[in-house]
Formats: structure tokens, C-alpha cells, sequence
């Protein structure tokens, strides 16, 4: 059923050819059995990612979501085959608008945009009716994987798209919406941003963005701190009455990087409940290492160049396809699934075993060796086992935590909502 | 020994042949049209490290000065040399010249964008509008270039790459 990843394939043949020389069969025997164990682990768990970028990939003219595309061609990372190859049973897809002014007209384009890759996600599940279903609930993605089907969940990955009407979360989530990631690169109307170059502006949650959680937690939908700065995490769980997510967010101990959380919010998240999605976002989950070779080779061909400036066109598209053979001849190495389950065991140790999940952001630079695309989350799986994880840990790791938060989200939207009447 | 050193030099093919990717690029580019206005305004945001990649050779040069006061005299010219090639927008079956109007730095390091800001004033009815936009699908097969189109009050978004890099709109 599923396709044994390039990866494990390959290093388990050099090391069959290796070890056969050595006459060491039995070490063989145990890597065969460790990968078939996985495997069937993997086959039985409930496995869900919290985070793809896939709609944004479906606003492209012609692309077809049922058909298997190939990454290495334009970088596309999931469709509803290598969905089957790899055993991902559910995934969340996030619709994404870049953000744009912060005025009524900006808001409202971004909210037609939202809607329109939302209906997307729909047309593509009523079309695909054989192979996937829409996912509303936490129950859907066990009931669809029962019929042989993916689950397919919408999240938004950005607030910006609410502008600063609050009843379009309610409209976002009578569309199917689940998660509601607040802000993304940039700051908004509701908080600061991880990453805004101009530094924080609400310093966490705006008096705005205080009532769009409290309207999250009322309707059921899970609000997601990733992207969020410091600040925004710490006003969100302070206030969310409901467990909170980080749909796709690693561990800052492991790797250095602001949009990885720290072991004190990690602390916080099993305090809270909540759950962290592992992504697989190379600069998240380990340090770029150095190429001193590439650096040198590239500097020889920089100074063998005449100024930019006296270059005929001709000579401007040459040096630039100089530059891009040397960038392909030394390519950045990707994180690895070993990066993965470093950021895993941390976590552990530090929230425990109930509080992470992986939320890969494929289609949105999520993507390293072994887990290149869709087809080859299984080696994630493999790696947990290869550690020593049992089958009920992987089971919370794939999917059964980000499930219990998403049926506590709903109780306690139930119960804001009895109390109300 | 042999099985040693044979084990390391198919590693490393192995590797060499695995890490061939690296993260997601991007480009923004919004078209408007308003026919009150009679107007066509389209805003072009690029990575500043792009840019510099593609004109330059290097992502962190410091060369062309973008926007700076000691910006260089061959800024824009060889800026629109690349453009040209990989990007343009046809209104009613004609090309729209590329003339920077206004361009602005926003962000910082890595996350710095240039902003490239043309207009064009349009006085008969849009019949169709066509969007090339390949820019840096030379340098990066995986680079994704979005295209918000708002005609009016209507709004419209696509995805262009190296594969499919051209859209035509009718209306």
C-alpha cells in the first residue's frame, strides 16, 4: 500500500549490499522488521497534518488536485494520489490571502479571495467525491477513512481576511473553517506578528483581535498561534477559553528561530492543553551549515565577470545560468526526519507525549529529506519507531491529539453557546 | 576497508541526489482596474534577494542600491531587462509598457520586498487582460508567482510558475 520512501529504500539496499559483504544478516533482518512494523503502525493510526498550502496551488490555472504531480518539476507537494502513497489520512488545508493595506477596501478584497480559494477546496472535494470527503468535524476524518477516503479540512492561515468584522468568523465557519491562524509574516488588525519588521504594534493581541478569539471559542474553531509573536501566544492562552494550536510550529530550544516556541510556552501548552504541530520547514528545524566550496566556487565565477552594468543582455542571461549551475551543483541540504524527531523528543520531554502533532505546510516551503512531499510521511513514522515510540504514542502523535483538542474546542463551544440561551 | 569507503561514496551520491530542493518562493503581483477611474495600476512585489540574484548574480549585493540615496544610475534599466523578458500584461491584446511609476523597500533582511508600482491610464472597456509572470522560474523551478486581478468591485486570484506561466482573462 504504501510507497517505501526513496530514503529508507535506498539506505536500506547499501546497507543490505554493505552488510551482506560483512556477512551481518541479522542486522538487516531487524532494519527489514523495524520498517515493516512502522509501516503497519503508520497503516493503522489516524494520520493528520495539520497544515498544507494546497489552495494556493488550486487557484493555478489547470492544476487538478486528483491527478499525482511530480515535486521536483514546480515544487508542488501534495495531491489526492501521494496523499494514498504516503497513508495520510487527513490534512487541513489552509487558505491563504497575502496581506495587503489594512483599510475597508483591503479587507474586503481579501475576504472575496478567502472565499473564493475556500469554494475551491469544496469544488475540488464534491469533484473528488471517490477518493476524499470535507471534514467539519473530529469525527469525520475516522468515519471517511473507514469508507477508504481523506479527510479534507479548511483552515485560514492569516485573521486578515476577518478585516474587522467579527461575523465574518461565523461566516468563515459555516464555509467548513476549523482553525484560524491569526496573523501570518506581518502584523493586523488582531495581533503581532512573529516576524513584522516594524516590530510589534499591539504587543500581543489588539482589543480587536481579544474579541475575534472569544468569538473563535464560541463558534468552535480552534484558533492557532503559529506566525504569532511572544507576546500573542501568552494573551491568547491567557484568554482562550478552549485549548489552543500551533498548526505548524517547532521547538526554539532545538532550533534558534522565532517562529519556534520556547520550552516555557511549550510548558504552557500542556498546562493549557493544547497541541504543536512539528512542520517541516528545513530553517525551523535545523541551522543552514556551511559550504565553504560552493562559497569559494561561486566567488571565482563572480570576480571572473565583467560589471553587471557593461554586460550585453546575452551576457547577463549566461552569467545568471552560471550562477544557477553552481546553485544546483551545491544545493542547501534540507533538514532530515533525524531534525524531526529531535524537535519531537523535546517536546515530549518538556509539554509530554499529549501535546504535539506534525503540521508539515506543504505547498508552503514545508519539505526535506525523507519527507520531500506528501508520498513519504510514513519515514516520520519510521524514525518515532527506530526511537523506540509505541504504537499509542505515534497514534497521539498523528493525530489523536490534535483530535482530543478539536472535540474539547467543540464542547466548549457547546457549552458557551447553552449558556448564552 | 573497500566496503567502507563504498559505503561512504554511495552515501554521498545519495544525498547529493536527495537534497535538490530548497524553500518555497514566492512573487506578488496585483492588478487593478477601475472604470470609474479609467485606470490600470499594478503593484509588483518582489524578494530584494531575488532581485539582486537575478540582475546582479548575487542575493545580498549592495550594488544596485535599491531606493537608497546612492541607488545606481543602472537600477531600474537593468531591473526592467529582467522584467521584460519574464513578465507582462496585455490589455486588449496589447502590451502595457513597463514604466516604474514608484518603487519602496518594505521589510528587513531576509523578508525585504521591493515594491514596483506602474500605471496606466485606460479608456476604453477591458475586453481581456493577459499576465505573463516567470519572473525568477529561471533561477528557482519552485517559485510561485500569485496574481490578485480586481476589476471593479470583482476579485480574482491565481498562481503562475514555470509551468504554467501565462493566463488569459476575458470579460
Amino acid at each position: 500500500m504504501f510507497k517505501l520512501c526513496l530514503n529508507y529504500l535506498g539506505s536500506f539496499m547499501i546497507l543490505s549490499l554493505i552488510f551482506s559483504c560483512a556477512s551481518d544478516i541479522s542486522k538487516i533482518d531487524s532494519e527489514k522488521e523495524l520498517i515493516e512494523k512502522a509501516l503497519d503502525i503508520h497503516n493503522r493510526v489516524l494520520t493528520l497534518d495539520t497544515h498544507a498550502d494546497t489552495p494556493l496551488r488550486m487557484i493555478q490555472p489547470g492544476f487538478d488536485l486528483s491527478e499525482r504531480h511530480d515535486p521536483n518539476e514546480t515544487g508542488s507537494k501534495l495531491d489526492y494520489p501521494r496523499m494514498v502513497e504516503g497513508g495520510l489520512d487527513a490534512v487541513f488545508f489552509a487558505a491563504f490571502v497575502a496581506q495587503d493595506i489594512r483599510n475597508d477596501d483591503g479587507h474586503n478584497r481579501a475576504k472575496n479571495l478567502c472565499l473564493q480559494m475556500i469554494d475551491s477546496v469544496i469544488t475540488s472535494t464534491n469533484r473528488n467525491s471517490d477518493m476524499v470527503g470535507l471534514a467539519l468535524n473530529p469525527e469525520d476524518a475516522y468515519s471517511l477513512e473507514k469508507e477508504g477516503k481523506r479527510a479534507i479540512y479548511i483552515g485560514i492561515e492569516n485573521g486578515y481576511p476577518i478585516g474587522n468584522d467579527l461575523s465574518n468568523i461565523s461566516l468563515y465557519y459555516k464555509k467548513g473553517v476549523r482553525y484560524i491562524t491569526l496573523v501570518h509574516s506581518s502584523n493586523n488588525d488582531l495581533a503581532d506578528s512573529s516576524t513584522d519588521s516594524n516590530g510589534p504594534e499591539h504587543e500581543g493581541l489588539s482589543d480587536f483581535g481579544n474579541e475575534v478569539v472569544k468569538e473563535m471559542n464560541r463558534l468552535g474553531i480552534m484558533v492557532d498561534v503559529s506566525h504569532g509573536s511572544d507576546s500573542l501566544f501568552y494573551d491568547t492562552i491567557a484568554l482562550s477559553k478552549a485549548p489552543i494550536i500551533a498548526s505548524h510550529s517547532n521547538a526554539r530550544k532545538v532550533t534558534n528561530h522565532e517562529r519556534n516556541m520556547t520550552d516555557e510556552m511549550l510548558k504552557l501548552m500542556a498546562k493549557n492543553g493544547g497541541v504543536v504541530q512539528l512542520t517541516m520547514l528545513s530553517n525551523y528545524l535545523r541551522e543552514v551549515p556551511p559550504n565553504a566550496e560552493k562559497d569559494s566556487a561561486i566567488a571565482a565565477l563572480r570576480s571572473s565577470m565583467k560589471p553587471v552594468a557593461k554586460m550585453t543582455e546575452e551576457e547577463q542571461n549566461e552569467a545568471r545560468e552560471s550562477i544557477k549551475k553552481l546553485n544546483d551543483m551545491f544545493p542547501v541540504p534540507l533538514a532530515n526526519v533525524k531534525n524531526v524527531v529531535d524537535h519531537i523528543d523535546h517536546i515530549v520531554n518538556v509539554a509530554g507525549i499529549d501535546h504535539v502533532g506534525i503540521g508539515c505546510d506543504f505547498d508552503g516551503g514545508g519539505g526535506i529529506e525523507g519527507v520531500f512531499d506528501a508520498s513519504e510521511v510514513m519515514n516520520i513514522t519510521i524514525e518515532l519507531v527506530r526511537r523506540g515510540y509505541s504504537e499509542d504514542q505515534i497514534e497521539k502523535i498523528w493525530g489523536g491529539n490534535l483530535i482530543r483538542v478539536f472535540k474539547e474546542v467543540q464542547a466548549i463551544a457547546e457549552k458557551i453557546q447553552t449558556e448564552e440561551v | 576497508m573497500i566496503a567502507s569507503r563504498l559505503l561512504l561514496l554511495i552515501i554521498f551520491l545519495y544525498t547529493t541526489i536527495q537534497a535538490n530542493a530548497h524553500p518555497l518562493k514566492l512573487s506578488l503581483c496585483e492588478i487593478e482596474y477601475s472604470s470609474e477611474k479609467k485606470l490600470i495600476s499594478v503593484n509588483l512585489k518582489l524578494f530584494l534577494t531575488d532581485v539582486n540574484e537575478a540582475i546582479v548574480f548575487d542575493p545580498y549585493s549592495k550594488d544596485l542600491a535599491f531606493c537608497q540615496t546612492n541607488e545606481s544610475k543602472h537600477a531600474n534599466r537593468l531591473l526592467l531587462n529582467y522584467l521584460n523578458q519574464f513578465f507582462y500584461i496585455k490589455v486588449n491584446s496589447k502590451i502595457l509598457e513597463l514604466e516604474i511609476k514608484n518603487k519602496n523597500l518594505k521589510g528587513e533582511g531576509d523578508n525585504t520586498a521591493l515594491w514596483l508600482y506602474f500605471e496606466y491610464i485606460q479608456t476604453s472597456p477591458l475586453q481581456s487582460l493577459e499576465i505573463k509572470n516567470a519572473v525568477f522560474t529561471d533561477l528557482f523551478f519552485d517559485q510561485n508567482n500569485i496574481v490578485y486581478i480586481h476589476i471593479d468591485e470583482k476579485s480574482k486570484s491565481l498562481m503562475l510558475d514555470k509551468k504554467k506561466s501565462i493566463h488569459q482573462l476575458k470579460f
